[in-house]
């Protein structure tokens, strides 16, 4: 048996399409509901902190590019940085919440987009914990000696999935055009993109090690809290999702729109933050060693909120050492951490044997993903 | 590693873990799934009722097996008996305005998980210097100042109560920051000391188990 390698992120590389949109023009750029200013619109906003984002959408519905042709151009840039092109990679896992098509996989898109020549491919669809499932089986491939260049993204194309049209003659609006708050925060909150990263065997200057990546689901204790597929009422019966009525009258129940109940992403936060405090209590993660701190926090507030029991648990790492991306770049979802990561290692601010503590907790059904990198 | 902000630590990760199998049980998948029913509610006041009714009374044990050199924390668990020893005539009041009748909630029996916790905090009060109870205290003020509020809302809106019915649920949701705050200052009465913070986490884990237990045994 040979023994298992090291490996090495030796580029990132980041996508955001078109220029960015400010929250005076989002609503217009999405689209208006029934044809009224979004009620919940504002409050949003403001518990999420995000002040500009990029939509691959434009408002007349034209589409730049897909969520797939993001993800190519994004492990395009990755491979640049590293000195490699895509005929390098042995194996590509791509990452998303919601693909170009609902099947095949994200991973066969994405290839088809950045080519090549044949390669391992792996599709991971989650919500935005998808990016470290992909990373870490790039990383694995590289471990176990399976290939030497591997590469690991994730894209988002949420915005189309905001048009009035997804709304409108559903039960998610009211007689009087007011569109449910479950439908209404995420039109606010998530935007499109891509990242993505390439990890070898061997380090080169300015690389990270991966120390470990750790995904630990809940999903046996928590009920759907961001989702897609089913209505409000519906989404915990596993009998009654959208294929049951048909396209059609999905649509019109409401079950097709991208969905989160906030109620039960209050406990969600708690069971995040109690993994985390776990990883803690068992010497994994030493908050005194993070030189950087990467969360992907969906909302300002939220963090606000947990910043004082992690104090009162010594579980915290200083203000100072976290570094988000939030407020420029939006909430891209699966995309973010590496979007994150990316505009990190341009700043230029990692030195070596600095160590890199990525958070990507994930709400679609109560999931958390932590990994540990460390410059080379 | 026994200081206070070790120990809380740990009684977070026992909280959280106590929260996620709590959602799992059926009652409270029937209350967060909008499925709950007026005969659910009783059901779980009854419960409740046995589980406050016992509480200032093991408290009360608890403060007169505390030391001299103790006082402080020893006027704090009585202070704490008084506060809530009538605190189950409130859930009697909720049981009777949802329309249930007082002595078939006067009457109601501990069910097997219910027999299980009173036993437990009763043995622990009874013994010297009860420090590990602090931990059975944190899980069971855990739920008065994190849960309560929000189960009380959910049974409210689920079965179109008036506030009256839901006053117990309801008037436990205090303030979390301030209750937080208490609880460092009651560590901090017994720590450090590495022995005792292990006893507070281990009767944190035991009567969080139980006490899922007790609800787990509602809707079986």
């Amino acid at each position: 048996m040979s023994e298992l390698r090291d490996g090495y992120i030796t580029g990132t590389g980041a996508f955001l399409p078109g220029a960015p949109v400010g929250n005076d023009q989002m609503e217009e750029h999405l689209g208006r509901v029934a044809g009224r200013d979004s009620l919940f619109g504002k409050k949003a906003l403001r518990w999420n902190g995000v002040e500009s984002r990029h939509y691959a959408m434009a408002p007349d519905g034209s589409v730049s590019h897909s969520n797939a042709q993001m993800c190519a151009l994004a492990v395009g840039a990755a491979l640049e940085r590293a000195g490699l092109a895509p005929r390098d990679l042995g194996m590509l896992a791509a990452a998303t919440t919601q693909g170009d098509l609902l099947a095949p996989g994200h991973a066969a898109q994405v290839h088809a987009e950045l080519g090549g020549g044949p390669m391992e491919i792996a599709s991971f669809q989650s919500v935005c914990g998808s990016s470290l499932m992909a990373a870490k089986a790039a990383w694995l491939n590289v471990r176990a000696g399976e290939h030497d260049v591997t590469a690991a993204c994730a894209g988002e194309f949420s915005s189309r999935w905001f048009r009035p049209s997804f709304y409108e003659g559903t039960a998610l609006v009211d007689a009087k055009g007011r569109i449910r708050a479950e439908a209404d925060f995420l039109r606010f909150t998530l935007s499109d993109g891509a990242g993505g990263v390439v990890i070898e065997a061997k380090p080169r200057p300015g690389a990270l090690k991966i120390n470990f990546i750790d995904i630990v689901s809940l999903a046996d204790r928590y009920d759907p809290c961001m989702w897609a597929g089913a209505t409000v009422d519906d989404r915990t019966d596993p009998l009654a999702f959208w294929a049951k009525a048909g396209p059609r009258a999905a649509h019109e129940a409401g079950a097709i729109a991208l969905l989160q109940d906030f109620e039960l992403l209050k406990r969600v936060i708690r069971a995040w933050v109690g993994v985390y405090l776990e990883k803690v209590d068992q010497g994994r993660i030493v908050p005194a060693e993070v030189d950087h701190c990467l969360v992907h926090y969906s909302a300002k507030s939220l963090r606000a909120e947990i910043v004082s029991l992690l104090e009162d648990t010594a579980g915290m790492i200083p203000q100072e050492k976290w570094f988000s991306v939030l407020r420029e770049v939006g909430n891209v979802g699966s995309a973010s951490i590496w979007l994150m990561l990316d505009r990190l290692m341009q700043s230029g601010q990692v030195k070596p044997g600095e160590k890199i503590l990525c958070v990507v907790p994930e709400s679609g059904r109560a999931l958390v993903g932590f990994m540990m990198l460390e410059a080379v | 590693m026994s200081d206070v902000a070790d120990t809380l630590r740990k009684l977070t990760i026992v909280f959280t873990e106590f929260e996620g199998r709590l959602e799992q049980t059926p009652l409270i998948r029937k209350l967060t799934r909008g499925r709950f029913e007026l005969a659910d509610y009783h059901a779980f006041l009854v419960q409740l009722r046995q589980q406050v009714k016992e509480g200032a009374l093991w408290m009360s044990r608890a403060a007169s097996n505390i030391d001299d050199k103790h006082l402080e924390l020893r006027s704090l668990l009585m202070r704490h008996a008084v506060t809530e020893h009538r605190d189950f005539r409130l859930l009697e009041a909720d049981y009777v305005a949802s329309g249930g009748e007082l002595r078939v909630i006067q009457s109601g029996e501990k069910n097997v998980g219910s027999e299980a916790l009173s036993a437990w905090m009763y043995h622990q009060a009874s013994q010297p210097n009860p420090f590990g109870l602090l931990g059975a205290m944190w899980i069971i003020e855990g739920l008065g100042s994190i849960k309560a509020q929000e189960w009380g809302r959910r049974v409210k809106e689920t079965l179109a109560l008036p506030d009256e019915a839901v006053r117990f649920l309801l008037y436990h949701g205090e303030n979390d920051v301030e209750h937080i705050e208490e609880f460092k200052a009651m560590l901090a009465m017994v720590l450090p000391d590495e022995a005792v913070a292990k006893r507070i986490v281990r009767t944190a884990e035991v009567t969080a188990r139980l006490y899922a237990l007790q609800i787990e045994e509602i809707l079986q």
